[in-house]
Order: C-alpha cells, then sequence, then structure tokens
C-alpha cells in the first residue's frame, strides 16, 4: 500500500518536473520578432494551464469519490441495522454528499478561472 | 459572453439581474395570491406553500430555539425560497439563471455573514470574542488562544467564500456540462442532466439555508 502510493506520487512528481521542459522543445522556435514571442508566452502558458487543470478536475474527482463513497457505505450500513431510521439518515446522507462535492466544485472553479479568464493577461 | 440567449433583455442590464428580478417577482405574487386566498382548512397551492414553510421553521426552531427562530426566520425563509426559485429558473429553457452568477450568490451570502456577526455582537456583547479563542481559556493556555483566533478568524472569512463558492459552481458545472452534452450527445442524455439538475438545485438551496442556520446557531447560542 505504502509502496504504490509512493511510486503515484513520484510519477506525478517526476511529470510535474519534465512537462515544461518538452513543452518549451516543441513550442520554442528561434524567432526574432515579438509576436512569436508573445505566441511562444502563450502556447507555454496554455499548455501548461491544460496540464494543470486536467490533473486538478482528475485529483478532486477522485478525493470526492473516496470520501462520498465511504460516507454512502456507513449510511448503508446505517440503514441496514435499523430500517426504521432510514429517513432521517437518508437526510443526512445527502447533506453530507453535497457538502463533500462542493470541494470538488471548488477546484472547478479554480480550474475555469484558469482555462477562461487569462487571470495574468498573457 | 456579451450577449446571452435569454428571453427577457432590457438595455443596459445584464440578463441575471432581470431574471433575479422576475423570481423575485414570482414570490411576491405568489404571497400576494397565498395572503388573500387563505382559508382555515388548506387545499392544494396553500396546502405545498404551508407544507414548505412549515418545514423550514421547524428546522430553525431544533436549532436556534424559540426565540432566535423567530427573529431570524424572515431571513432564512427569504434566503431559502430565493435560491430555489433561481435556482429552479435555470433550468427552464431561454431562462438565465440569476445563481450562475457569482454576484447574486456573494449577493446572498454577504448578509448571512453580517448578520451573524452583528446578532452575535447584540447577544454576547464583548463577550463574542471568546468565541474565537477555542476550548480552553486560563492564563498558561495563551499561545493556544492566540493560534485559535487566527484559525478561527480564518474559517469565518472562508464561511460567505464558500457559501458563494458552493452554490455559484454547482450551478455553473449544471449549465457547463449540460451545454457540452448537447454538442456531443442531443436529446437523451442531457434530459437524465437535467433530472440531475432538478434534484442540484433544490439540494444546494437547502443546503445553504441549512448552513445559514447552524452559523447562526453558533453565533447565538447561549453558552451553558
Amino acid at each position: 500500500m505504502k509502496k504504490t502510493g509512493l511510486t503515484v506520487v513520484l510519477f506525478l512528481l517526476l511529470l510535474t518536473i519534465i512537462a515544461p521542459a518538452v513543452f518549451a522543445g516543441e513550442a520554442g522556435t528561434e524567432a526574432p520578432a515579438v509576436t512569436a514571442v508573445t505566441a511562444n508566452a502563450n502556447i507555454n502558458y496554455y499548455s501548461m494551464a491544460a496540464l494543470a487543470c486536467g490533473i486538478a478536475i482528475g485529483v478532486a474527482a477522485m478525493g470526492a469519490g473516496i470520501g462520498q463513497g465511504l460516507g454512502l457505505g456507513k449510511a448503508c450500513e446505517g440503514v441496514s441495522r435499523n430500517p426504521g431510521a432510514s429517513g432521517k439518515i437518508t437526510t443526512t446522507l445527502i447533506i453530507g454528499l453535497a457538502m463533500i462535492e462542493s470541494l470538488a466544485i471548488y477546484a472547478l472553479v479554480v480550474v475555469l478561472i484558469i482555462l477562461f479568464m487569462n487571470p495574468f493577461h498573457i | 459572453m456579451e450577449q446571452s440567449h435569454a428571453l427577457i433583455q432590457l438595455p443596459g442590464i445584464p440578463s441575471f439581474v432581470t431574471y433575479s428580478w422576475l423570481a423575485m417577482i414570482i414570490l411576491v405574487t405568489a404571497a400576494v395570491i397565498f395572503r388573500t386566498t387563505m382559508e382555515l382548512v388548506p387545499r392544494g397551492f396553500q396546502n405545498f406553500i404551508e407544507t414548505l414553510v412549515e418545514a423550514l421553521y421547524d428546522l430553525c426552531e431544533e436549532n436556534l430555539g424559540h426565540h432566535w427562530a423567530e427573529t431570524l426566520f424572515p431571513l432564512i425563509g427569504t434566503l431559502g425560497l430565493y435560491i430555489l426559485v433561481c435556482n429552479l429558473m435555470g433550468l427552464l429553457p431561454g431562462f438565465d439563471c440569476p445563481t450562475a452568477n457569482i454576484n447574486t450568490t456573494a449577493s446572498c451570502a454577504a448578509p448571512v455573514f453580517l448578520v451573524t456577526h452583528f446578532y452575535g455582537l447584540k447577544v454576547h456583547k464583548l463577550s463574542y470574542l471568546k468565541h474565537f479563542v477555542g476550548p480552553i481559556r486560563s492564563v498558561p493556555a495563551i499561545p493556544l488562544m492566540a493560534l485559535m483566533f487566527v484559525v478561527e478568524v480564518i474559517g469565518h472569512i472562508a464561511r460567505p467564500l464558500t457559501l458563494s463558492v458552493r452554490l455559484f459552481g454547482n450551478m455553473i458545472s449544471k449549465h457547463l456540462i449540460l451545454g457540452v452534452l448537447a454538442l456531443l450527445a442531443p436529446a437523451i442524455i442531457p434530459t437524465a442532466i437535467l433530472g440531475l439538475g432538478v434534484l442540484v438545485s433544490v439540494v444546494q438551496a437547502f443546503v445553504f439555508v441549512l448552513l445559514t442556520i447552524l452559523y447562526l446557531s453558533g453565533a447565538v447560542a447561549e453558552s451553558h
């Protein structure tokens, strides 16, 4: 368990370190004009932004999925132990799922800002 | 995103503002109709409204106690019904969703923040600061108290932020998913997402109201 977690984290770290070199290599041609440099900066920004947004949403969905799955499992267990309390348990479950979901929504909002709002005015 | 697709557009006014006015008009008209045709034995529309209001009031009273539920219920009920109507309006084609804009949701979350601190100070006066300081209050625990104060202030500032962003994010993601799926696989799958959208609208309005009640009860609770 610990070894696979460590492997995953190291792989992600490797990816983030190598990515700028890869994208700079394929997008950077030595053009003297200013517009080419700006275009290069645009492509660099958007390539990094696309990579970051994909990873961000994936990780957020993973975390929300695990959290909601655990909550749902315990709720099912509670209903199976005491079917009479199923109304209250379902209500509490829905509220809890909405709260956990909102954490993934925060990640989505950050992703939307990065992709559509151009926060660095590049 | 200059020109939105909404049906009613007044010149110079963004469409989410005009549709929030439409939501207000719907709510006030329903309230006036309800008031003028009240009967002792409720039927139909009156029954539905009474169930809704009574459920909301019971939720308030459970958490706030009788006296504060009476004082604070207008704010909570208004926020709940307004957000519910705004959310559901986004599902109709041709209508714009006011809560799919961060301005509307922030305008719903800012009064909650202000009211919690106003009533907290009014009830506890200056010992309201003791709420921020943590469970242990004694001279040897001053470092803990200082740290807890910083953490609590950040938590309190995060509350209106998360209230508004949660509602906004849910609504905008519903619209985005509907838009993307309508491009990819029209007619059947977006209808299923519309069903999910109804659930999300109702649940998010309920969660907003519940969190408001919990924050208010944390602020006005009599310490014992």
